[in-house]
């Protein structure tokens, strides 16, 4: 149990850092930026209570904030994400054993079937992000078009990270 | 009574829910709404060291440039060391009465001299955290350049360091006018390039064309006079009395690394004043 917690915390610390000191760093023309960080939250084990799940990703969200200078924006973000993981978890995940602890992965739920959930998830995510940081509706085609090529960036990163970790 | 703790008890989820989600909204809203320093932002003790700490390894890769825009700076200064004894011999020699007092108008600044440990370019908003905070006498409002020219302004201050507002964010709007010319406008940010940014409320009876320098106008204290900006890269005659002008900025905000922040020494004399007048001006409406 404390091997877990430990562990957990490290990639959870390890998350936050790399989002802040390197990706935040990240320029593709101007304006695609990869937020890689929400991986922590998406594979966290579904049994998880979902008020756990809804603090561990307002604690998050707010720790990118303190760090990009956008207080709030990450963390409403992360807050909307963590309401919505438990149901997309039951939706994909495998159903013959409801109580049991599944983490999402490429082996519990299937390489396609993980990618729909995290895709879902990371549009999700990064339109609603995107759209309280820019803080009105006048630019909505502006927010649509960074959500669509700052989406494909999470989900290609995601991808060969997930690809990485079921190869060993 | 039970039926009330019942509903809260089963809906405690959609309440946790709303109430952080209503929290980070609030947070998200108070920090639009004041730009003044907060414990959330990366003037905070923790973000600010974490942001030294790497910014003393990723400084290394950048030293070869910093070497050759100081030693540019060195030379400048040399030149204006020079001139400036020349000058101060010519006063000595011709110690008239005008002389002297535009000796004594000249608005004195003081300076201090900070590192950029972290800064983005590429955001909506972007915001630079400086290695300087209130002991080493940064305050907030003061004006930050660097050797090419205007980089923003400071919005809040800690012990030890420092965030500024720069022109790369739609919160900034810096005054701003063309190099010989009197009349002033309001340079802002629409969000979009971060080399390029908006002329606004220049009026059209202004000459204006392609590559003239644009500079600060000195009108408000934080910036003296003629500080370069940026060059005119495209203008278009509107409809209504102003031009449309776009200014390529002087700066460039991809690689900062050493800024100055300065500051007029009577700033606080003269806002002191400036408010007197306005409360002056409130109560004679009344």
């Amino acid at each position: 149990m404390m091997d877990i917690l430990l562990r957990r915390g490290g990639s959870f610390v390890l998350f936050v850092l790399l989002q802040v000191l390197v990706l935040n760093n990240i320029l593709f023309y101007g304006f695609i930026n990869p937020y890689l960080y929400i991986l922590f939250l998406i594979t966290l084990p579904s049994n998880l209570s979902r008020s756990t799940f809804l603090l561990i990703g307002f604690i998050m969200g707010l720790l990118v904030d303190i760090f990009s200078g956008t207080p709030g924006c990450h963390a409403s973000a992360c807050v909307l994400l963590c309401y919505l993981i438990p149901y997309l978890q039951n939706l994909f995940g495998p159903r013959s054993d409801h109580s049991s602890n599944v983490q999402p992965s490429f082996k519990t739920y299937g390489s396609g079937g993980f990618m729909q959930y995290a895709v879902i998830l990371v549009v999700i995510h990064h339109f609603f992000f995107l759209l309280v940081e820019d803080g009105s509706l006048s630019d909505i085609l502006w927010v649509l078009l960074k959500t669509l090529f700052s989406s494909i960036f999470t989900i290609m990163m995601i991808w060969i990270l997930e690809m990485i970790k079921s190869k060993n | 009574m039970k039926a009330l703790i019942r509903f809260f008890v089963r809906h405690r989820i959609l309440i946790l829910f709303i109430f952080l989600e209503s929290l980070s909204l609030f947070l998200v809203v108070k920090h639009n709404q004041i730009q003044r320093t907060s414990f959330l932002n990366s003037s905070n003790a923790l973000a600010g060291n974490i942001y030294q700490m790497s910014n003393s390894v990723s400084e290394y890769f950048s030293l070869e440039q910093v070497n050759h825009s100081l030693a540019k700076e060195n030379t400048e200064l040399k030149q204006r060391l020079s001139q400036v004894e020349e000058e101060l011999r010519f006063l000595k020699q011709d110690s008239s009465y005008q002389g002297r007092k535009e000796m004594a108008i000249q608005k004195k600044y003081s300076f201090v001299t900070a590192k950029v440990i972290n800064a983005s370019y590429n955001k909506h908003k972007n915001y630079l955290t400086l290695d300087k905070g209130a002991l080493d006498g940064m305050k907030v409002e003061m004006g930050v350049v660097n050797d090419l020219g205007v980089v923003g302004i400071v919005s809040s201050v800690s012990d030890h360091f420092s965030v500024v507002l720069p022109i790369l964010n739609p919160l900034s709007s810096i005054s701003v006018k063309l190099k010989g010319e009197s009349k002033s406008g309001f340079l802002v940010w629409d969000g979009r390039d971060s080399e390029t940014a908006l002329l606004q409320e220049m009026p059209r009876y202004v000459k204006a064309a392609v590559g003239d320098t644009v500079v600060t106008s000195g009108y408000s204290s934080i910036f003296p006079e003629g500080i370069p900006v940026g060059r005119v890269k495209y203008v278009k005659r509107t409809n209504d009395d102003n031009y449309y002008m776009e200014v390529t900025l002087a700066a460039d905000f991809s690689q900062l690394s050493y800024v100055d922040a300065m500051a007029f020494d009577n700033l606080d004399e003269e806002q002191e004043l400036e408010n007197q007048n306005l409360q002056k001006m409130e109560g004679g409406k009344k």
